[in-house]
């Protein structure tokens, strides 16, 4: 197997800015990251260090605007708003708060995710949103709504449905922002094994320096710079090596 | 949608308050374009119930006829003239005019529409009336329209009670011998029918032999067109021969101009319209902007805007229908309290019923597809 064959992100030279003119705000100057499959990356940096406008561009929320940036086989940087739409079913989305539909109970949140995949029927979405709800231990709060589940569990869920329909990517932004500690430990350490179980790659904005151990490698940005590509480097070499 | 999860409904009934705002604002909205609508169609309805009973096929009238209280007579020796055709069986003439009727119980004076009619055919087919038309033969004799409005006294229940009733009509005695079926109209509060000689007993200005309106049976399988075609050229211009679709549309014509009654009803049901459109409007479009996050959220997974412009859309026509039936209800229900007070022939058609449920849905489509611009403000890269 050769993991470094096909990367799941693949960008340099990108460079991106807000405004125009004299308000004109570079925020990105020339980035380029590579991640491989079933890789855990983290990024971190201080705040308005261009993390997120880095994270929002592989999602195909923004436009490029200099550079290449190919994610999941689309180049971003010639692509229609279709395309992007394509590409977004593909990741699956952790946000810093968990941005649940209020309404809905836990399964449903997770379920609802198969509304963009029409070939699965409504028995097999069930089946799959009940066994990733258990999962991640809350099989027995299937059809809580959410008011009645906690910040961890909240997000847990978050984390199903980012996971249920099999993304090929996992975006996220601070999943661990709005929990304390140990909850947000510990919904790290099960986005990070059921990542792990099911070999997908994960990139993950984070300043919280508590769970950087779950990384595979640890990008960190400085005012739009990337300064560390692979801090993490035994866990690095291992996967370079096909494990 | 594909998991059975009826979001739109799921997101409609979470907030409880604001459902029923909505849907009482479109409850509202759908009961008064329900009332506005049924009372124009039953003051016009009620304004030619007369007109529709008449037995015949053709009717005459003078030129310069306007209405049932405003009518101009004419010769009946015109009318002999048809008699004279193949294509007749009768000629039935009918003489009409305002009189004053004195309640006997209080001694109030009102106003009252008196027919003189020939009493041996009977010339409308009102419940009540071809049995009893032989009865008006007598001097001094009448028969009253027990659905009129009640200012003209308990006629009706002292008939019941089998007391003699004889009011002072245009002050003259005349003695009630029977009751028929007609009704109120905005124009007419009740009617009495007497003889074409106690006609003339009570309007002694009339002259004998001047009518208002003449109505013409034809012989079976005689062509109405043509008739009234024949009947025109030979009675000329001085007189007006009509089908009685054509008598009705006089009448209704009439109401309709002279009358702001189309006017002011059309403009209320109007403003039902834009109550309904307004609120469903208004709670559309803060809905919306207070799910812009989630909707943001949606997008950023890979949710279409098409999705969700079709799940406000269906929001709209839910809520079309939680307001139409309870809407249609109340409607139903003030109908028949009116019914009772007015007497005027409030009724709900099925084909009104199916106009206004989809009127219904319009306004609540054409809300949401206004609210649904404001989604193209929600950016979903503002999700992170």
């Amino acid at each position: 197997m050769s993991a470094l064959s096909e990367p799941i992100i693949s960008g340099h030279g990108i460079n991106f800015a807000f405004g125009e003119g004299e308000l004109r705000k570079q925020i990105l100057f020339d980035v380029g990251l590579q991640i491989q499959p079933g890789e855990i990356v983290l990024l971190t940096g201080p705040s308005g260090s261009g993390k997120t406008t880095l994270l929002t561009l592989i999602a195909g929320l923004r436009t490029m605007q200099e550079g290449e940036l190919t994610v999941l086989g689309h180049a971003l940087h010639r692509t229609t708003q279709q395309d992007l739409l394509e590409l977004r079913r593909k990741i699956g989305f952790i946000f810093q708060a968990h941005n649940l539909l209020p309404y809905l109970t836990a399964l449903q949140n997770v379920q609802v995710m198969f509304n963009l995949h029409p070939e699965v029927s409504a028995k097999e979405g069930r089946e799959r949103a009940v066994e990733m709800l258990q999962q991640v231990g809350l099989g027995d709060r299937l059809r809580y709504p959410i008011s009645r589940l906690s910040g961890g569990q909240r997000q847990r869920v978050a984390v199903a449905r980012a996971l249920v329909s099999e993304p090929q990517l996992v975006l996220a932004d601070e999943p661990t922002s709005a929990l304390d500690s140990m909850t947000g430990r510990e919904v790290v350490s099960q986005l990070q094994s059921l990542a792990k179980q099911f070999h997908r790659p994960i990139l993950m904005v984070t300043h919280d320096p508590r769970i950087l151990d779950v990384a595979d490698r640890v990008i960190s940005m400085q005012d739009g710079h990337l300064t560390t590509a692979a801090k993490n480097a035994p866990a690095m070499a291992q996967i370079e090596r096909g494990a | 949608m594909g998991q059975g999860i009826p979001l739109s409904w799921l997101q409609l009934k979470h907030e409880k308050m604001k459902l029923f705002a909505a849907v009482s604002g479109v409850t509202v909205s759908v009961t008064l374009m329900w009332m506005q609508l049924g009372l124009m169609k039953a003051l016009f309805a009620s304004a030619v119930v007369f007109h529709g009973s008449l037995n015949g096929q053709l009717v005459v009238i003078h030129s310069q006829y306007e209405h049932l209280i405003h009518s101009m007579p004419f010769s009946s020796r015109l009318l002999y003239r048809l008699r004279g055709s193949n294509d007749v069986v009768d000629v039935l003439a009918i003489a009409m005019q305002p009189m004053e009727w004195k309640n006997p119980w209080n001694g109030e004076t009102r106003a009252m529409q008196c027919y003189g009619v020939d009493t041996d055919t009977p010339v409308v087919k009102l419940p009540g009336f071809p049995e009893q038309v032989h009865l008006l033969r007598q001097s001094d004799v009448f028969l009253f329209d027990r659905k009129g409005r009640p200012r003209f006294g308990e006629v009706a229940e002292a008939w019941e009670l089998g007391q003699s009733i004889e009011p002072e009509l245009n002050r003259r005695r005349m003695t009630l011998k029977g009751m028929i079926d007609l009704g109120a109209s905005f124009g007419i509060d009740g009617s009495i029918f007497v003889s074409h000689a106690n006609f003339l007993r009570l309007f002694p200005s009339r002259r004998p032999g001047e009518i208002d309106v003449g109505v013409v049976q034809l012989r079976p399988g005689v062509s109405i067109l043509s008739a009234q075609r024949q009947f025109q050229a030979m009675l000329g211009s001085e007189v007006k021969v009509l089908t009685i679709d054509e008598f009705i549309d006089v009448e209704l014509s009439y109401w309709r101009s002279a009358t702001p009654i189309g006017i002011v009803f059309s403009a209320g049901t109007v403003v039902g319209f834009f109550i309904g459109f307004i609120v469903v409007y208004q709670i559309l479009y803060t809905d919306v902007t207070n799910h812009l996050p989630q909707y943001a959220t949606l997008m950023a997974m890979g949710f279409s805007h098409g999705f969700l412009t079709r799940l406000v859309l269906q929001q709209s026509f839910q809520l079309a229908m939680l307001g139409f039936i309870p809407g249609s209800l109340i409607a139903a229900l003030l109908y028949a309290g009116l019914r009772e007070v007015t007497l005027l022939p409030l009724y709900m058609e099925f084909g009104r019923a199916i106009g206004l449920c989809i009127v219904t849905v319009f306004m609540c489509m054409f809300s949401g597809m206004l609210a649904i611009r404001k989604l193209r403000t929600a950016d979903p890269a503002n999700v992170f």
